[in-house]
């Protein structure tokens, strides 16, 4: 609801040129330059590992007067969730608040509020990320917390039966916004068989959920030796690791563990699925393939591909189907990458009449970059934004921290934070243009659309024969 | 770090349900200076970031649209970006993203902003791009068009495509407010939309976007020397504009309660909205108001939180909402808003009671020290949390400055947060969370209110 009346999502990560014409315009005459860069900074990380092989990282900052702690639980999000457990992670997740041997839910949620900040876990493809900030002051006893409702989560019978019941309304709720719905089939159509195409609860997956089946799950999932805790904020390094050792040194790995997910496929039949929804006023296209995992040797040219392509409001598709068409609030283009596997996706939500030609003008700025090198003042303002994201990002202790997890939790080592700046500063137009053709190919991608059949389907005949869904 | 030595104090005053000790505090540098032309700069210096933080905020937002242009200040908002006689289409964002940055705009009753974070290397073309902009308009027909349909678009997926539609922040304004200026829909009609000509967009222009209807936020890599003497250097020589006096549009408290139920043809979880008149900005209620809000509806810990999703299981979620802004960003009548999805099994009505035995208990015990002291610990580090983003400290600062005539606001509110008392609490939930006073719309899916109307046929 904060984005009411917003003109530009800043959320998304990318780029700049008016890629409608053939170049650049010419910028006014007194325009003044950029002035010279600064040096980048690099967050200087202190590493230790605990003797139950608890990771520890600690990035000392001296801005806000807060201390964020991000852990981060390797094989323990939706890759390892079974077949006919599609989303459970997430509530493994949730519930971790809900509950200890000291402190019922109530009581977990007070604490953290009188430390001045929060506590709560989410779960990603590839682990869970639980996160808590805190008043400095308040720095021992929330990561005491943390550590709490990490190594001993009770799943209490009542709130379990609570959080499912909220867990199938919540469902309702999502299941009636068109992005979740096309999300559902484009992860599906992506991943087939491959657990990253079950992040999304089903009815029947809710239903089976079950205290005993949580406190196996995080038995198996929750260890120390493939965890990582990331400190950032005004916090000494050593009084940190004192207390991460206070909080975490007698946790123990315990009993058989899980196998890690299988990889993901690199490859998809494409499909064409349409998702009835009466009376929908907009069209939601979304475009996608399988791609690369985040250690795969092209993911640094992938995302300065994406940025171009469709990473911000100066992005191709963007500048398109919006500044110069007027067909959406928005459209994106872009990788998005895990573990074992990763995807493309793009997208926007258009008007009904222009259904067809925004699926047109996606697939013909996918043929452009794939053609057609990328002007050198394109590249370099391209490069440009996202050494300003890295900058941009890096002043806030939180976002260090959690890129810092996330990346380790893909396998991203820790240098690759600061490192992929100048990474990115080597990649040339070639490059652009081979990414683009493996990975962008119209042949190759499924088409999702989200509408009212009645007013839309006469315009996807050219695109193939497409599968309905109600 | 320096919070290590600070880091005892809480114990030793354990006895206190004092919560700011001196470590908790964090005085954020402002400095204020106003040009000739009526542009008043606000600089925040920190360099523990080469990066720079930008917001210009113009005193002109919903309430003042034309009444015929319902929509207009937030097409016009659109049109910011669409060039100058100077700088073409397209140029405005090439050069910020160009150079690393990011850049927003955003409408609101009381003022639009215009936002951008980028290394501090990119800050001068930055400042001249404002500038131009504020000085001239390419007024042209072409993107005029393309932003008409790209706001309808934006209506589209945000009001019109989406369930709920944005009832809790459009529709509740729509019932709860007397006055146009403050009842209408921001977002405005297609047709007034369609309407709109390149003689509304000048006039606008003129009348609302010179620099004396405006302040500039600087935060990050730059000290106030410096930023006083850019904003000098770019928009030193744009001269001051008359600004047309704006009308009455303040409004009491309501008198009497207004209810009602919607059909909603997308969703499918029922929800409801219950909305209060605030305090008018500046108010010696309001910090109590913020207080009281953040009580009832800030995170799990709070009264409604736990009073309906947990304890009686009516609710699914529980949010609190300041109408379009914060508690603090308001210049005109504003909502306090509980806003709610609740089960299939329940209706607004039983909502609306839980929600009124949680106030009248307050009403009549108070709030007890540990708990009053955790809502203002958690309500002072929002604060400082909002304010650690380069982009939105130049912005909170800016935004201050404008509707407060000071934005060393916001280094008091910690202090004003900190002096609520628990009568305090309880007479703002007295004055202002009554019942004559409140404003209700109840959102239900159309099968489940057709399911209802057969069962229940005196609903309201």
């Amino acid at each position: 609801m904060k984005t009411t009346m917003t003109l530009v999502l800043l959320a998304a990560c990318a780029v700049a040129a008016p890629a409608i014409a053939s170049g650049p315009a010419e910028l006014p005459r007194d325009l003044p330059p950029y002035a010279a860069d600064k040096p980048l900074p690099v967050p200087q990380i202190e590493r230790r590992t605990l003797d139950n092989g608890l990771e520890v990282w600690v990035v000392p900052r001296d801005g806000v007067p807060r201390v964020d702690y991000v852990l981060a639980v390797r094989n323990a999000g939706h890759g390892a969730d079974p077949a006919d457990a599609p989303g459970f992670a997430g509530l493994l997740a949730g519930m971790l608040t809900e509950g200890t041997a000291r402190r019922d839910s109530r009581e977990i949620a007070e604490a953290a509020q009188s430390y001045g900040g929060s506590v709560g876990a989410s779960a990603s493809n590839d682990g869970v990320l639980v996160y808590a900030d805190a008043l400095a002051v308040h720095a021992g006893p929330m990561l005491g917390l943390l550590a709490e409702i990490v190594r001993g989560p009770v799943f209490p019978d009542d709130e379990v039966v609570l959080a499912k019941a909220n867990a199938l309304q919540s469902l309702k709720a999502m299941q009636a916004q068109p992005s979740f719905r096309a999300s559902r089939e484009l992860l599906a159509a992506t991943y087939g068989d491959h657990p990253y195409a079950r992040t999304q609860f089903t009815e029947e997956s809710i239903a089976a959920v079950t205290p005993e089946g949580l406190r196996k799950a995080h038995a198996l999932r929750f260890r120390p030796d493939r965890a990582l805790l990331v400190v950032t904020g005004r916090v000494e390094p050593e009084e940190a690791f004192r207390l991460a050792r206070s909080a975490f040194g007698e946790w123990k790995a315990q009993g058989p563990t899980l196998a890690p997910a299988p990889a993901a496929p690199r490859e998809a039949t494409p499909a064409r699925v349409l998702v009835q929804r009466g009376g929908s006023v907009q069209a939601t296209l979304r475009l996608g393939r399988p791609a690369i995992a985040a250690t795969d040797e092209d993911y640094v040219p992938a995302i300065l591909t994406g940025t171009i392509l469709g990473g911000g409001f100066s992005s191709r598709v963007n500048q398109n189907l919006r500044e110069d068409k007027g067909y959406t609030y928005g459209a994106s283009a872009g990788f998005s990458t895990s573990r074992m596997g990763g995807r493309v996706q793009a997208g926007a939500d258009v008007r009904n009449e222009v259904t067809g030609a925004a699926l047109e003008e996606f697939f013909s700025e996918f043929r452009r970059l794939a053609e057609e090198p990328v002007p050198e003042q394109e590249l370099l303002d391209n490069k440009r934004y996202v050494a300003g994201g890295y900058l941009i990002s890096n002043q806030l202790q939180r976002s260090v921290a959690s890129t810092l997890a996330s990346n380790w939790l893909v396998g991203l080592p820790a240098d690759f934070l600061s490192g992929y700046v100048p990474r990115i500063q080597q990649v040339d137009a070639e490059q652009i243009r081979d990414i683009a053709r493996k990975y962008f190919d119209p042949k190759d991608l499924s088409i999702i659309v989200v509408g009212d059949a009645a007013a839309i389907e006469d315009q996807l005949g050219a695109y193939g024969e497409f599968r309905k869904v109600e | 770090m320096k919070s290590l030595l600070a880091g005892v104090l809480p114990w030793l005053l354990a006895a206190a349900p004092a919560f700011a000790s001196d470590g908790d505090r964090w005085e954020i540098p402002v400095a204020v200076k106003k040009l000739d032309n009526g542009l008043t700069v606000v600089v925040s210096e920190d360099r523990s970031s080469p990066v720079v933080g930008v917001s210009v905020v113009y005193g002109i937002g919903m309430r003042l649209e034309p009444r015929n242009r319902t929509g207009f200040a937030h097409l016009f908002e659109h049109l910011m970006f669409e060039g100058s006689e100077n700088a073409p289409e397209g140029t405005f964002d090439r050069v910020i993203t160009g150079g690393g940055g990011r850049n927003n705009g955003s409408t609101r009753p009381d003022f639009t902003n215009y936002i951008e974070v980028a290394p501090s290397s990119a800050l001068e073309p930055i400042l001249w791009l404002e500038a131009d902009r504020m000085r001239m308009l390419d007024f042209n027909p072409a993107t005029l068009k393309n932003q008409q349909d790209v706001v309808k678009e934006e209506i589209r997926v945000n009001v019109q495509n989406q369930p709920y539609g944005g009832f809790m922040w459009l529709d509740i304004g729509f019932q709860a407010f007397e006055k146009w200026e403050n009842n209408h829909d921001g977002y405005g009609s297609f047709e007034d939309l369609e309407a709109a000509t390149l003689d509304d967009v000048r006039a606008f222009h003129r009348d609302y976007y010179g620099p004396n209807n405006a302040v500039l936020g600087l935060a990050g890599d730059i000290s106030p020397e410096e930023g006083f003497a850019l904003a000098e250097k770019y928009f030193g020589g744009i001269p001051a504009r008359p600004v047309p006096p704006a009308p009455d549009f303040s409004e009491g408290l309501n008198t009497q309660e207004k209810r009602l139920v919607q059909a909603d043809k997308l969703a499918q979880v029922p929800a409801v909205a219950i909305a209060w008149k605030m305090p008018g900005r500046g108010s010696p209620d309001q910090p109590a108001m913020s207080v009281l809000g953040a009580l009832l509806a800030n995170g799990d810990a709070s009264r409604l939180y736990q009073g309906l999703v947990k304890g009686r299981e009516l609710a699914l979620t529980v949010d609190g909402l300041y109408g379009l802004t914060s508690e603090w960003e308001y210049n005109g009548p504003t909502l306090f808003t509980v806003f709610a999805l609740y089960k299939p099994d329940s209706d607004g009505h039983a909502i609306v009671r839980a929600v009124d035995e949680e106030i009248a208990r307050i009403v009549a015990e108070g709030v007890d020290d540990a708990t009053l002291a955790r809502t203002k610990t958690a309500l002072l580090a929002d604060w400082y949390n909002g304010m650690e983003p380069f982009i939105s400290r130049a912005d909170t600062l800016a935004k201050l400055q404008l509707l407060w005539g000071d934005a060393g606001v916001a280094n008091r509110i910690p202090g004003w947060i900190e002096a609520v008392t628990s009568e305090d609490v309880q007479r703002a939930a007295r004055t202002y969370l009554v019942a004559s006073n409140r404003t209700v719309i109840d959102r239900v899916p159309e099968a489940q209110l057709a399911a209802r109307r057969v069962d229940a046929p005196q609903a309201e």
